[in-house]
Parts: C-alpha cells; sequence; structure tokens
C-alpha cells in the first residue's frame, strides 16, 4: 500500500464522492418511500443500496490500493450512530412507526454491521481486526506489553 | 415538493463546490486551471463522456419525442452504437496525435495539420453553437421543468439564472478538472436513478402502460411500427409524413447527426486532456454503446409510456408533459418524484457546465492566448479563462431567459454542423490524402445544406426572400445526413485532384508516428474486412433501410404462416437484439480491432506546422491586428 500523490487523492475521492452521491439519494429515496408506507421491501432496497455504495468504496480502495481513510471511517461511525438514534427515537416517538419498520430496519442495520465485520476479517483477518476495537485490551498497557503488541501488529 | 426539491438542489451545489475547492487547493499551477494539467483520470472520462453523449441527445428531449413518436423515435436510441464506433473511430488518434505534437486542443490539431485558419475558424464557429445556444436550450428547459413540477412556485426564469450562478461558481472555483468531475458524479447520478426509476415503475406502477396500452401516441402516428424506409414528403413546415416522422433514413441520418457530439471541440478537449489508456475503449463500448443505448432503449420507452398516458393532450411533447409523472410519483412518496426532476436536470447540467466550461477553456488556449494576447503570463491566462467562464454563462443565461427561440433554433445547427467534421477527422486520424481543399470544399458544401435544411437558413431566406420549396428535414433525411452525403461526395472529389504534393508530405509524417508507435491490427486482412463488412451490415439492418424488418419481424415470422404473441412490439426485441449485436461488433472493433487501445505512450516530438502553412508565417492574422490595433491605441 504506497501513499497516494496528491492528484491520485483527489482522484478517488471525487469517485468515491461520485458513488455515494448516487446510491446514497437511491438510498434515501427508498428509505423514505418504505418508512412511509412503501413497505420492508423499499426499506430493506436502500439497505442494498447502501451495501452497493460500500462495496463501490472498497472496489475503488482496491484500484487505488489504500483502505478507509480516518475522515471516512470518522464520517461512516457518526452516520451510522446517527441513523440508529434517529431510528430509535422514531420507534419512540412516531407512532406506528416502529410497528411498521422494526423488522426491516433491524435487518438492514444488522446486515451493514455484518457486512463491514466480513469486509474486515477478509481484509485484515481475524485477529487485527479484534484488536482494532480491543479498547479494554489497551488499558493500562502503557508499558513493554504495549509496545510488544504494537509490533505484533 | 418545492421545498425538499431545494434542499436536495442545495446540497447537490454543495457537493460541487467542495470538489470544485478541493481542486482549487490541490492544483496551485494556473495551468492547471485551463486543462486539468491533461491528467483527468480514466474513471472521470469514461463516465463524463458518457454523460455528455447522453446530454447532446438531450435525455428529457428523448423521452419527450419517445412519447409522442413512439417506438419509432426510441429506435434512434441504437444510433448510440454508432455514436460510439465514431469514438473509437477518432478518439486514440486524436490523443495520440495530441501527444504527439503538444498541441492542446482539437482546432489547434486541425488548424497545423491541414494549415488552415480557416478549419480552425470553423472549429471555434461549432464550439460557440455548443456553448451559447445548446447550453442555453438546455438551461431553458430546466426552467420550464422545474416550474412546471413544481406547479409554478419556483419561475423558471429565476431557476435560470439560480442554476447558472451555481453551475458558474464551481466552474470557476476549480477549473476544467472540477467539471469534469462533477459531470462524471452527475452522470453516474442519471445513470443510477434512470436505471432505479424504470426499475421503481416496473414494480410498483399497476401494469406498465407500455405492455398494457402501448405509447400513446397522437392518431395518425405509428407507436410501435417504423412508418417507411422513406417518405417522399417536402419536410417538416411543408408536409406531414403519413404515420410519423421516423422513418429508417430519417433514424440513420439522425443518428448520423449523433456523431456530431463525438466530434465537438468540447468532447475533443476532453478526449486530449484525460490521461487515459484503456479508458476510451471502456467508455465507448460499454458506457456508451452498451448501458447508455440500453437503458434508453429499454427504460425510456417506459417512462415515455406513463408520461403519454398521464400527459394532457395539449402538453404532450412539451417538457410540461414531465409534470403528470412527477406528481404521480409523489403521491407515494415526495422524494420520488423529486429523484425523477433531478435525473431530468442532473441530464441537463451536464451538458451546460461541460460545454461552458471546455468552451471557456478552448477560447482562452485557441484565441485568447494565441491571437489576442500570445504574451499573457500562466496567471494571466488562468483569469482570461475565468473571464470567459463569467462571459459564457451570462450570455447562456440571457439567452435562455430572453431568447429561447432563437436558442431552439441556433442549438438545433450544432449537432449537424458538427457531423460534417467527420472527413476532416478522417483526414487527420486515418486518410494523408484527405487535402486542406478537400475538407474546406466538403465543409462549404455541408454547411450550406445543413443551414437550407434546418429552420435558421429556412427562417433567413422566407424572410428575406420567398418561400423554398422544401421545409425541414426533406424526404425524412436529417439535415446532417444531407449535409454528409454532398459533404463527402465532394472531398473525396477534390482529393482525387489534390492528394499529392508537399502538404501530402507534411501531412503523412503524423500518420508515420502513428504507425510506428502502435501494434499492427491482428488477423490480417481477411479479418479486417470481414469485421467492416459486418459492421457495414449491422448499420444496414439496425438503423438502415433493413430495419424497416423489425415492424413485424418477431411478431409475424414467415415461415411459421401465423402471429406470435411476444408481449412486446416486435420492433422493441428488435431494436434489443441489434443493439446487443452492435454492442459486441463495437467490442470487436475497439478492442481487438485495437481502435481504441493505447499500446504504448508516444514518444516522439513532432512539429507539426507545415512551412507553408499561414499560421507558421504570422501568428496573429492581420485582420486580429489591426482590429486591436484601433481599439488599443484609442
Amino acid at each position: 500500500m504506497s501513499p497516494l500523490t496528491k492528484t491520485q487523492a483527489l482522484d478517488r475521492h471525487a469517485l468515491v464522492m461520485a458513488i455515494w452521491l448516487a446510491l446514497g439519494l437511491v438510498a434515501v429515496m427508498l428509505f423514505d418511500y418504505g418508512s412511509d408506507g412503501g413497505g420492508w421491501i423499499a426499506t430493506l432496497s436502500a439497505f442494498g443500496a447502501v451495501l452497493a455504495a460500500f462495496i463501490g468504496h472498497i472496489i475503488v480502495n482496491a484500484v487505488y490500493d489504500t483502505g478507509f481513510s480516518r475522515r471516512e471511517l470518522a464520517l461512516g461511525l457518526v452516520i451510522y450512530a446517527g441513523a440508529l438514534v434517529a431510528c430509535g427515537l422514531a420507534a419512540l416517538l412516531v407512532p406506528g412507526f416502529g410497528a411498521r419498520n422494526f423488522l426491516p430496519l433491524s435487518l438492514g442495520f444488522g446486515g451493514l454491521f455484518a457486512a463491514v465485520v466480513f469486509y474486515m476479517i477478509t481484509h485484515f483477518g481475524v485477529r487485527r481486526s479484534f484488536e482494532a476495537f480491543d479498547v479494554i485490551g489497551d488499558f493500562g498497557t502503557d508499558g513493554p506489553d504495549r509496545n510488544s503488541r504494537q509490533e505484533r501488529r | 415538493m418545492t421545498t425538499p426539491f431545494l434542499i436536495l438542489s442545495g446540497l447537490f451545489f454543495a457537493y460541487a463546490v467542495y470538489i470544485a475547492t478541493r481542486c482549487a487547493r490541490s492544483f496551485g499551477r494556473p495551468e492547471d486551471f485551463l486543462d486539468g494539467a491533461r491528467e483527468i483520470p480514466s474513471w472521470a472520462t469514461i463516465f463524463a463522456g458518457t454523460g455528455v453523449v447522453v446530454a447532446g441527445l438531450g435525455l428529457p428531449d428523448h423521452i419527450l419525442l419517445t412519447s409522442l413518436y413512439g417506438l419509432q423515435y426510441s429506435h434512434v436510441a441504437v444510433g448510440l452504437v454508432l455514436v460510439g464506433l465514431c469514438g473509437a473511430l477518432v478518439q486514440k488518434r486524436i490523443w495520440l496525435a495530441a501527444r504527439i505534437t503538444g498541441l492542446g486542443t482539437i482546432g489547434d490539431l486541425m488548424g497545423e495539420y491541414f494549415g488552415s485558419v480557416a478549419l480552425r475558424l470553423y472549429l471555434l464557429a461549432i464550439l460557440f453553437l455548443f456553448t451559447i445556444p445548446f447550453a442555453a436550450y438546455g438551461l431553458g428547459e430546466i426552467g420550464q421543468l422545474v416550474e412546471a413540477a413544481t406547479g409554478g412556485s419556483l419561475r423558471a426564469g429565476l431557476v435560470i439564472w439560480v442554476t447558472a450562478f451555481f453551475l458558474f461558481l464551481y466552474a470557476v472555483i476549480g477549473g476544467w478538472r472540477a467539471v469534469v468531475y462533477v459531470v462524471a458524479g452527475q452522470s453516474f447520478l442519471v445513470l443510477t436513478l434512470i436505471l432505479f426509476t424504470g426499475g421503481f415503475a416496473g414494480i410498483t406502477f399497476d401494469g406498465l402502460a407500455l405492455f398494457t396500452k402501448g405509447i400513446a401516441t397522437p392518431a395518425g402516428i405509428l407507436a410501435d411500427q417504423i412508418p417507411g424506409v422513406i417518405q417522399f414528403t417536402d419536410g417538416i413546415g411543408k408536409q406531414l409524413p403519413t404515420g410519423g416522422l421516423w422513418t429508417t433514413v430519417a433514424i440513420l441520418s439522425f443518428a448520423l447527426s449523433l456523431i456530431g457530439i463525438v466530434l465537438s471541440p468540447g468532447f475533443g478537449f476532453l478526449g486530449i486532456t484525460s490521461q487515459t489508456r484503456k479508458g476510451f475503449a471502456f467508455e465507448q463500448v460499454w458506457m456508451t454503446g452498451g448501458i447508455a443505448a440500453g437503458a434508453l432503449l429499454l427504460i425510456a420507452p417506459v417512462i415515455a409510456a406513463e408520461i403519454a398516458a398521464a400527459a394532457p393532450a395539449g402538453l404532450a411533447g412539451t417538457p410540461a408533459a414531465f409534470a403528470g409523472l412527477v406528481a404521480r410519483l409523489g403521491s407515494m412518496d415526495q422524494l420520488l418524484g423529486i429523484g425523477l426532476l433531478m435525473l431530468l436536470v442532473a441530464a441537463l447540467q451536464i451538458g451546460i457546465a461541460f460545454f461552458a466550461s471546455s468552451g471557456a477553456s478552448i477560447v482562452t488556449i485557441e484565441l485568447v492566448a494565441r491571437y489576442v494576447l500570445p504574451e499573457l503570463s500562466p496567471a494571466g491566462r488562468k483569469l482570461a479563462a475565468r473571464i470567459a467562464l463569467a462571459a459564457i454563462f451570462a450570455a447562456i443565461a440571457l439567452t435562455a431567459s430572453f431568447a429561447p427561440l432563437s436558442a431552439t433554433v441556433f442549438s438545433s445547427l450544432a449537432l449537424s454542423l458538427a457531423a460534417q467534421l467527420l472527413p476532416a477527422f478522417l483526414g487527420l486520424c486515418w486518410l494523408p490524402w484527405v487535402s486542406r481543399s478537400a475538407v474546406l470544399a466538403g465543409l462549404v458544401i455541408g454547411i450550406i445544406i445543413v443551414v437550407f435544411t434546418e429552420p435558421f437558413g429556412l427562417i433567413l431566406f422566407e424572410g428575406l426572400f420567398l418561400d423554398l420549396p422544401w421545409g425541414r428535414w426533406p424526404l425524412t433525411i436529417h439535415s446532417a445526413g444531407w449535409g454528409l452525403v454532398f459533404n463527402v461526395a465532394a472531398c473525396l472529389l477534390v482529393s482525387l485532384f489534390t492528394r499529392g504534393g508537399e502538404e501530402r508530405d507534411h501531412r503523412q509524417r503524423l500518420h508515420d508516428e502513428f504507425e510506428a508507435g502502435q501494434r499492427a491490427e491482428p488477423g490480417g486482412r481477411a479479418i479486417r474486412t470481414a469485421r467492416w463488412s459486418l459492421t457495414l451490415i449491422w448499420a444496414f439492418l439496425a438503423l438502415g433501410p433493413g430495419a424497416i424488418l423489425g415492424n413485424s419481424f418477431f411478431s409475424r415470422p414467415i415461415f411459421t404462416g401465423g402471429n406470435v404473441a411476444l408481449g412486446m412490439p416486435s420492433l422493441l426485441v428488435w431494436q434489443i437484439f441489434f443493439w446487443l449485436i452492435g454492442v459486441l461488433i463495437l467490442w470487436w472493433l475497439a478492442y481487438r480491432g485495437r481502435l481504441s487501445v493505447i499500446d504504448a505512450l508516444p514518444q516522439h516530438r513532432l512539429a507539426l506546422g507545415s512551412p507553408r502553412s499561414p499560421l507558421q508565417r504570422l501568428p496573429t492574422p492581420g485582420w486580429i491586428a489591426r482590429w486591436l490595433g484601433r481599439v488599443a491605441e484609442r
């Protein structure tokens, strides 16, 4: 994985934006339609569009020989968490929303999470994927243990 | 619907300005503003090129004409394979010629190769036709579409100026590279939305009108049949063709006009500024010939049938006809209606931003930096390009607002006149015996014939002198077809007498460079002959007179003696069948025939200017120097 030149980084960024622009809009439309009464197929299709964009992003990463940038990871996590909270609040506050959408939303969010985990395991391996989230293991490891862990990585 | 549409449009413009700002920050050199350092990535060329082809055809117009004429017009979409073929013939060699000679625009290449100022000026005239009237026509259409879809709450005039301002804003911030990025992103959006809209309608609508009732065309027009090989009518405005306008020769000649998109200076500039070595073939075969043609063939009739079923009679064929379908989708969910509107608006914005921005860059390189202010510094050129952008967008918005009829009349000339450049492009890319005199003679005749078979010439002549016995597109032959027949004939005739001499040696140098750097085509003469014979047979059956067989070939096969219930019109099956074969042939030519595959980067530098070329003797033509002198000295 060699560092990208300034031009390549911009090319990659613009391509990623183009993919999310198009598929994101389709996902928003389907999600809105699904939550308004379009049914679970529309909601699941919305998650399918997000998944397609995610796969497109991974393909772009493979073409440019890069991974997800820190900003992309942060943005993805914030949007995912925000969407979860928003759906939770809507289920609590909007009458009938939870009854109509709980199952497809759960499946969708769960599916996205599974896709991310699958990608991480196939891309990094089980051990490195687990260590990426192993916050507890980092507590109190300022000494030699932490250094040896870093070396292992 | 107005508020969510404004929010989504605002988000799109924020995205465009963001991309432009990133480009401006990443590329500090002023030269990059004009041509993106000639390193536009392959993916951007692939998507932007396809989007510009669809914008050149005009997606809303294509759907509206399909709703008005049915499948006989929709057949034109097969012509996108011809567009891909034309791209395969010229794009690679134009790119190589630009790299070999170091020249940056089609005008420069043509001017230096043929040693002709007239050709250079003609290309500038074509550039202006695309840059102002063609773009203004699209901008006016956006205004009408949005006004109709929002029930008049957003006035067309306001929409026109706001859209022009935001398109200008991101172009002026980021330059050519940003425009190509955004256009590529929009092209992907258009592709996604058209597939989504068609698929969504197919799944949710209670029986698609196309398959239940067909396309509800006005009385007297055959909705699912081509009305003949040719009709001996005087032309539009003089005599109505029976059964509809789109005979097989109308379809073929219209498809020929579409190659004008590929031959336009802006499209050439996109190719020249690309860093691509593999992108051309992919764009021509899979994107233009494959996905774009397929989407228009399969999905546009579905949308058109729904529009025709819902549109009030008086609005059929006008942008306001879309309002019915937008409202129908909006009644299911607001965002779905807005999605359709965004699809149409984005398809038009691609053309406006692309032609305006390429126009500004080319004008700066070819006119300002070459003739008007040759001593201009790179920073000065960037400023000049920005001023050109401002002037062009102002002209586009003014024309769209206050002279929409002029925009329509002049834009109708753009594709046909650009298509007249075919002999010049073939000469530059393949045929060194095509001389300057031959190209110019053909062009003069082609221009005259195009002008007098389009509204501009007819209105002008009939307004000043007397009525002509023919109207627009006489004998159902498109003006591009009329022009090209006489243009090519004149070009061949003059070439017979002027094919040798010193000029030929000058032109031959470039062709020697072409041959030196590229691997020989595999398969030899027999394969080459077979390939081109097959292409001609395909063109005859898919777009030419043979397409008339499609009317009943699949529903009333001659060997069975009975009718076959296909569930869809025979013509649609014929279109799909020949579209697939066309893509296969295109693939064969572009990849296996090496028409679009660049084997090695050109190493040589060739100073193309001929010693006898007036361009070499006099960098600034006398009349421009004198004019400038008069202006500057006062």
